[in-house]
């Protein structure tokens, strides 16, 4: 658009509408009515204006000079490109900036070094008029209103918040909705709006709209489908309305539903009477007359008065819940046997040391956390100068008699704190408590098909009766003796002393009786402490049942046997506290007599047998059982028969630990052979394997046994014993001999699976056939001999397959192992102002670095301008002021003047009167 | 200077005794005054003799007395203290006076005088000693003796240098070696021959002699304390200039052999013969052998004296043998011996014991050592591999736990023993013969060499099998093998101190946090059989033990 600047003025104004040629008075009338229509004609006048102005005076904007620099796409919209090209407005920034000093900084400087004070703005103080009730009254009210009116600014379902949702000071919805839709967000630009006072916000959005517009327009000029981008406000508009519609429907629906209630209203009596009709037969005489008195419908009142009657029972009539069905026997079993297996399943896993998901992302994140001083993230790939964790195997520290390297300060393998759950541990505990959790509620339930849980222990004394009966609540109440002489209540006892001191009295084998009763006395669901009591009391057990295994009688097995029982039960509702309690005894036994184990030791090991799962992989109070039986299989060195029997009965236990799992113990070939070679009367002439052999004490060979008849071993021959008969000694032999034969049957039976079965078994098969031979088996008696001779032929079978299905191994079918790549590692999406920092912590603090920077330069450039707004100020002040003087000075020197001026004349007319009176007296 | 030393040495013994003395005094009541006016008197009375010799030359047979009183410390033993104290004191003085040097200038009467306080001062020494039998009065009498050495070193020849009083110190040493108080010797070595280079020196010299002039007298007691003393004296010097610390000043002659590393190195040596000429108790040989590389064979100028000693050692097999195996590694080492099938016996030595052995760790440190070398040949490596697999299978599993990663080790070392892990049967017919017949392992247990065991033919089934070993970790440890080889080594000192003890120590040390699984199935029966019921078994333990039911 060439021409001067006043033509392309014209041109503008001329193009907005805003002058143009003469109008005749029809259209000028016709105007004036459409503007009447659009009372906001005149308000786009003066944006039109104003925008015009703004596009004459070049200064306003600051612009790229040569436009943008290159071509680019970009994902934010295209109308915003007139904006992107704007970079800043110079004038508009400075204005406002001046204006904020102008309102804070300007303020200050009025206010310096004077005296100031506080300005009372709370409603009504100076006001003597009101009461002091009506002042705290009304500005509990405003206060109220202030908060309702922020709470409920978007609050869609206020049914008319503030009379209505309204914008810039107007209803948004009036009577005449469907007339005057959603506004323009920018037609109220000029109403006062309360939170723009400034007016350059605003200026700045007419900017914007104008911009808008613009492109706009080219947008229509290119594909004539103009796409504009919704403002936030009119998509909240939007929604506001949406909600305002569905609110509407809902009303709308609602009210048809009444209509049709009270259609139904209407028709109530012949449905209700034919509802009755065909509930009730007719056979019923007061029914049919009731009936029949509603369907006449002759007594108005009563059958209204029975109607609310029935609404109200129905009201008050519990609500129907849906039962569990009753479930069938098939059902029932076959639930059960899922859950069987499922729990089967779950063991299986553990013993083959599999964790579950949960466990292993716990510990990775744990390797992870102990890891994290590295820092690098090598991901699978394979670093063979990683350091390995030193206790990678969860080994322990090892003995400590040499200061480990690390100890000495030679290398920072500390970074990698232990996790020794890496490889040991695998449970799936958590899991497994939830389901124990599961199985309580179903115990609880009603009794589980198991007569051994909880119920059975507790069975025939916790019944509902006695769990009312105060006297089972009370602790000392009325100690009633039933005919064995046991009380009925007993106080918990927390310790092993109260429990002797509970116990003293009563016969041994009636403990379980005692302990079923306290456990009934103290059932958690009789009192919040009882968990707790009872958590003890199975810690007490546990102590009881080594310290009656210590002084047992062989009578009280069955005794033992009730009360591992018992303890079993209680670990199922207190695992960590009856495991915490095996651990101590466990530890107690290592720390002091890890060669010397009492029998109460081995009915320790024997009830840890029974109460744990020992096919796990690892467990917490397993694995340190097992290692306490192989270190005394494997360590102690026997001396006289009672260690051979213990080590026996620890071999059985062994054994009977690794039934289902089938792990090789090693100690209990060593045992069992070197007890074998021991007892045999002739020492072997040649090596029969690589067990290691110990000389026995004298009198342990086994001499002239040949009349001497089998029998079992029992507990009292683990005990020390002062002296034996000759003839119990050659029969405890012959005992153990024969034990230790059935031990290696029974092993083989266990083991035979196994890849070095072979290795491992034909040295028992050496040693049991120099037992049989001529020297020896003379001394040994028949029956021995033949089962001696039976276990040989078991083992040789199993061995003869053993070597038939041995192959070589073929361990390393693995996968190759890729080659590690150092393809340096490329940004798909490559942003050059974002720092890619692999280092969060050097990026980060690159972040706040450059963030500073930058609100250190803003701050001075304030500063310097609040400097310079000051020296303005001062010197617009001082101006002010020596104006104020010069004028004052002016006004001054012009009033002498004046008066000087006037004596001036007044001498002169006095001068001109004398002269005149003078000539007037010549 | 030095006679000054020597003087405070003495004094602070003395002042020591008298502390003692004086809180034996203190804790004494009232009801013991006498005694302790006695020991008043005692005191006095020895304190007056002692400065009346030194008043003037006329009191000296107050010498005499106070040896006498000294000698009979059997007796009184306070006052006997209290006289050689005294004694030590005038002698110190008399010596820095010059009155015991011999002077060929002097009158008759003078040398006399002489003679007799030499005689004295040897009477003196005689009583000295013989308090280290005394338990009591052990410790003191040593120092005194001592400071005495010292004091005769400077001034009792008239030459310019120091001279050491060998015999004197002989006598000392000897009288140590006899004295029944082990703490006595404890704080000679502590105090002196830790301290002195020349004591040491001495020491050994002392030693040697006393050894061979009594071969056939030294009974056990004395040679277990002759071979504690030696074993106590460490820090073997590492050149001439380290030897610097000297009790009396030695000749400044550069060649004195007191200079002389080589020379130190000698008396030791000798010494240390001395005492193996008499023949080791097994123990004995064993403690020998224990400090062999690290303390005893140092101070050989010629190692290869021990070579004999060290190879019938090591072929007497058992724990002997493991011992003797660090010694002649290091002569092997360091003299470039050459030890014939050393390796076969070195094989010889993988028995039964050896994994249940006390030195297994030390045994296995060397045997990484000796197997370290990747120029040794395939079949002798595996054959190791093999024989210890075997014993593995009745291995502790702290044992297990160092042998699987040395495997390891090894595998990775030669690559041509990895056949023992995998091995696929090539043609068809041995895959049909495998099918047939099974196999065999062909490895000879029983063959002494190991470059004829086939033991590179065989598998390791055996580690296989503990692979499912009842210990969680060694089980895992043991899968190692058959997983892939992606780490360089193993390092073997993580798992060579372990022990049963240490194992339950690791797993008792976890805190129970996570609720331990419980056996879902209460068992019926635990130590009772089982009754009539058909489908109940018992279990293993009730079948074999007597619980009183049946």
């Amino acid at each position: 658009m060439a021409g001067s600047q006043l033509k392309r003025l014209k041109a503008s104004l001329r193009e907005q509408g805003i002058i143009g040629p003469q109008k005749s008075k029809k259209q000028k009338r016709q105007n004036a009515e459409e503007q009447k229509a659009r009372p906001d004609k005149r308000l786009q006048r003066g944006e039109a204006l104003a925008s015009i102005r703004e596009q004459f005076n070049p200064f306003q904007f600051k612009t790229n000079a040569r436009g943008p620099k290159f071509e680019v796409t970009t994902n934010k919209p295209t109308n915003d490109r007139a904006a992107m090209a704007i970079k800043g407005r110079p004038g508009l920034a400075k204005a406002m900036g001046e204006e904020r000093r102008r309102q804070t900084l300007l303020v200050e400087m009025q206010r310096r070094n004077k005296v100031g004070g506080l300005i009372d703005r709370r409603f009504g103080e100076d006001d003597a008029n009101l009461s002091l009730e009506d002042k705290m009254i009304e500005r509990y009210t405003r206060e109220q209103q202030r908060a309702h009116k922020k709470s409920s600014m978007f609050d869609l379902e206020d049914d008319e918040p503030m009379g209505g949702l309204t914008h810039m000071g107007r209803p948004l919805f009036d009577g005449d909705e469907d007339e005057a839709p959603v506004k323009d967000d920018f037609d109220g630009e000029e109403l006062p709006s309360g939170d723009e006072s400034d007016s350059s916000r605003a200026e700045r959005r007419r900017l914007k709209r104008q911009r808008l517009e613009g492109a706009a327009g080219e947008q229509e000029e290119e594909n004539g489908q103009p796409e504009r981008k919704k403002t936030k406000k009119e998509i909240y508009e939007e929604v506001i309305a949406k909600s305002k519609l569905y609110k509407y429907e809902r009303q709308a629906a609602k009210e048809e539903d009444n209509e049709l209630r009270a259609e139904l209203d209407q028709a109530m009596p012949e449905l209700q009477a034919l509802l009755f009709q065909r509930q009730k037969p007719p056979s019923k005489d007061e029914k049919p007359a009731e009936t029949a008195m509603v369907i006449t419908g002759k007594d108005k009142a009563a059958v209204d008065k029975e109607y609310d009657i029935r609404v109200k029972q129905l009201a008050a009539d519990k609500r129907a819940q849906p039962a569990e069905r009753t479930k069938t026997e098939e059902e029932k079993a076959e639930e059960e046997s899922k859950r069987l297996k499922e729990l089967e399943e779950k063991r299986l896993k553990r013993m083959r040391g599999e964790m579950d998901e949960e466990d292993e992302e716990e510990d990775e994140q744990e390797e992870g956390k102990s890891k994290g001083g590295k820092g690098a993230a090598d991901g699978d790939a394979y670093d063979p100068f990683q350091t390995e964790e030193v206790d990678e195997f969860g080994l322990g520290k090892g003995v400590k008699y040499r200061p480990t390297a690390t100890e000495l300060g030679f290398d920072d393998e500390d970074d990698f704190l232990i996790d020794d759950d890496l490889v040991a541990s695998g449970s799936d505990l958590e899991l497994e408590s939830d389901d124990m959790e599961g199985e309580e509620s179903d115990e609880e339930g009603a009794g589980s098909q198991f007569g051994s849980d909880d119920d059975e222990f507790v069975k025939g004394i916790l019944t509902e009766a006695v769990i009312k009966d105060p006297v089972f609540q009370t602790d000392d109440n009325a100690k009633g003796d039933d005919e064995h002489g046991i009380p009925y209540t007993f106080p918990c006892p927390q310790s092993h002393d109260d429990m002797l001191k509970i116990l003293e009295g009563i016969d041994v084998t009636k403990t379980p009786v005692a302990v079923q009763r306290i456990r009934a006395l103290y059932h958690p669901k009789l009192d919040s402490k009882n968990k707790e009591r009872l958590a003890k009391f199975s810690q007490v057990l546990v102590q009881h049942i080594a310290y009656l295994g210590d002084r047992f009688e062989p009578h009280w097995f069955p005794t033992l046997e009730s009360l591992s029982r018992h303890v079993h039960s209680l670990a199922k509702s207190f695992p960590i506290e009856v495991a915490k309690a095996y651990r101590t005894h466990i530890q107690e036994m290592e720390q002091e007599r890890p060669l010397a184990l009492t029998v109460g030791d081995l009915v320790i090991l024997t009830a840890i047998g029974a109460t744990f799962p020992t096919s796990d992989h690892f467990h917490q109070v397993v694995t340190p059982a097992m290692l306490a039986i192989a270190r005394y299989l494997g360590q102690k060195i026997p001396q006289g028969l009672c260690d051979y029997a213990t080590g026996t009965y620890l071999s059985i236990l062994a054994l009977q630990y690794q039934q289902f799992s089938k792990r090789y113990v090693p100690e209990l070939m060593n045992f069992c052979l070197n007890t074998l070679c021991s007892l045999a009367p002739e020492k072997p002439q040649e090596k029969l394997g690589f067990f290691p052999v110990h000389e026995p004490a004298p009198g342990i060979r086994i001499r002239g046994a040949d009349k001497t008849t089998i029998r079992q071993l029992n507990c009292s021959d683990c005990q020390q014993k002062q002296s034996l008969s000759p003839e119990d000694g050659v029969s405890l032999k012959v005992a153990i001999a024969s034990t230790i034969t059935a031990i290696l049957k029974a092993a083989t039976e266990t083991w035979h699976k196994l890849s070095a079965f072979h290795e491992t078994f034909h040295p028992a098969l050496l040693v049991l056939q120099h037992l049989t031979f001529k020297p020896n088996s003379t001394h040994l008696p028949a029956a021995l001999t033949s089962k001696l001779i039976g276990t040989i032929s078991t083992i040789a079978r199993l061995l003869q397959l053993a070597r038939l299905f041995r192959r070589p191994l073929e361990l390393h079918h693995h996968r190759p192992l890729a080659i590690r790549t150092y393809v340096p590692k490329f940004e798909d999406s490559f942003d050059p102002d974002k720092h890619y920092d692999p280092d969060r912590e050097r990026a980060e603090l690159a972040k706040l670095k450059a963030e500073h920077k930058r609100e250190r330069k803003g701050a001075l450039r304030e500063l310097r301008k609040d400097a310079a707004f000051m020296q303005r100020e001062n010197l617009r002040i001082k101006k002010e002021r020596d104006a104020a003087y010069e004028k004052k000075y002016k006004r001054l020197v012009a009033e002498i003047q004046g008066e000087e001026g006037r004596a001036a004349n007044e001498y002169a007319r006095e001068k001109e009167a004398r002269k005149r009176k003078a000539a007037k007296g010549r | 200077m030095p006679a000054a030393v020597g003087e405070a040495a003495a004094k602070t013994a003395v002042k020591r005794k008298r502390h003692e003395n004086g809180d034996i005094i203190k804790k004494r009541t009232k009801s013991d005054a006498n005694a302790h006016d006695k020991d008043g008197n005692l005191k006095a009375r020895i304190e007056k003799l002692e400065t009346e010799v030194q008043e003037s030359k006329k009191h000296y047979n107050n010498i005499a007395t106070l040896v006498e009183l000294a000698r009979k410390h059997g007796t009184d033993a306070k006052a006997a203290l209290l006289a050689s104290e005294a004694l030590c004191r005038i002698f110190i003085r008399l010596l820095a006076a010059g009155n015991l040097v011999k002077r060929k200038d002097v009158s008759e009467k003078e040398a006399t005088v002489t003679s007799w306080l030499r005689d004295r001062l040897a009477d003196c020494r005689g009583a000295l000693l013989s308090m280290f039998q005394s338990k009591k009065l052990a410790s003191s009498a040593l120092m005194l003796a001592m400071a005495l050495l010292k004091a005769e070193a400077q001034h009792l020849s008239d030459r310019e240098e120091a001279v050491f009083p060998r015999y004197f110190f002989s006598d000392i040493v000897a009288s140590l070696l006899e004295s029944p108080i082990g703490q006595l010797r404890e704080q000679f070595s502590e105090k002196f021959v830790d301290e002195y280079h020349d004591i040491r020196f001495y020491t050994f010299e002392a030693i040697r002699t006393y050894l061979t002039e009594r071969e056939d007298a030294v009974d056990e007691d004395i040679q277990i304390t002759v071979f504690d003393m030696l074993i106590s004296i460490e820090n073997v010097p590492e050149s001439s200039e380290d030897l610097t610390d000297f009790y009396i000043e030695p000749p400044q002659k550069k060649k004195h052999p007191l200079r002389s590393l080589s020379q130190h190195k000698k008396q030791a040596q000798q010494a240390w013969l001395a005492l193996m000429h008499l023949g080791l108790s097994k123990e004995q040989r064993k403690k020998v052998l224990d400090v062999m590389a690290a303390s005893i064979a140092p101070w050989f100028t010629q190692p290869e004296l021990l070579m004999d000693f060290l190879t019938d050692c090591y072929n007497s097999g058992g724990s002997i043998s493991l011992l003797a195996l660090s010694g002649v590694f290091y002569l092997i080492q360091e003299r470039n011996l050459d030890y014939p099938e050393f390796y076969t016996k070195l094989y010889s030595l993988l028995d039964a014991d050896i994994l249940h052995s006390k030195y297994r760790s030390r045994f296995f440190r060397l045997l990484d050592t000796f197997l370290g070398s990747s120029h040794l040949p395939a079949v002798l490596v595996a054959s190791f591999i093999k024989r210890l697999a075997r014993l593995a299978l009745n291995a502790p599993p702290s044992a297990i736990v160092v042998i699987v990663p040395w495997f390891y080790n090894l595998f990775k070392r030669h690559p041509l023993t990895t056949f023992m892990m995998h091995r696929v049967p090539r043609t068809k017919e041995e895959r049909d013969l495998l099918e047939s017949e099974g196999l065999e392992d062909p490895f000879l247990p029983d063959e002494r060499d190991p470059m004829e065991t086939r033991a590179i033919d065989s598998c390791l089934w055996e580690i296989v099998q503990l692979q499912s070993h009842y210990h969680p970790n060694v089980a895992t440890i043991a899968k190692i093998i058959s997983e892939q080889f992606t780490k360089q080594a193993y390092s073997l000192e993580d798992f060579l101190d372990h022990s049963y003890g240490s194992l339950i120590e690791a797993e008792m040390t976890k805190e129970v946090k996570k609720p331990p699984v419980v056996e879902y199935m209460i068992p019926k029966r635990i130590f009772t059989k089982a009754g009539p019921v058909p489908e109940e078994n018992d279990s293993l333990l009730v079948n074999l033990w007597d619980f009183g039911s049946s």
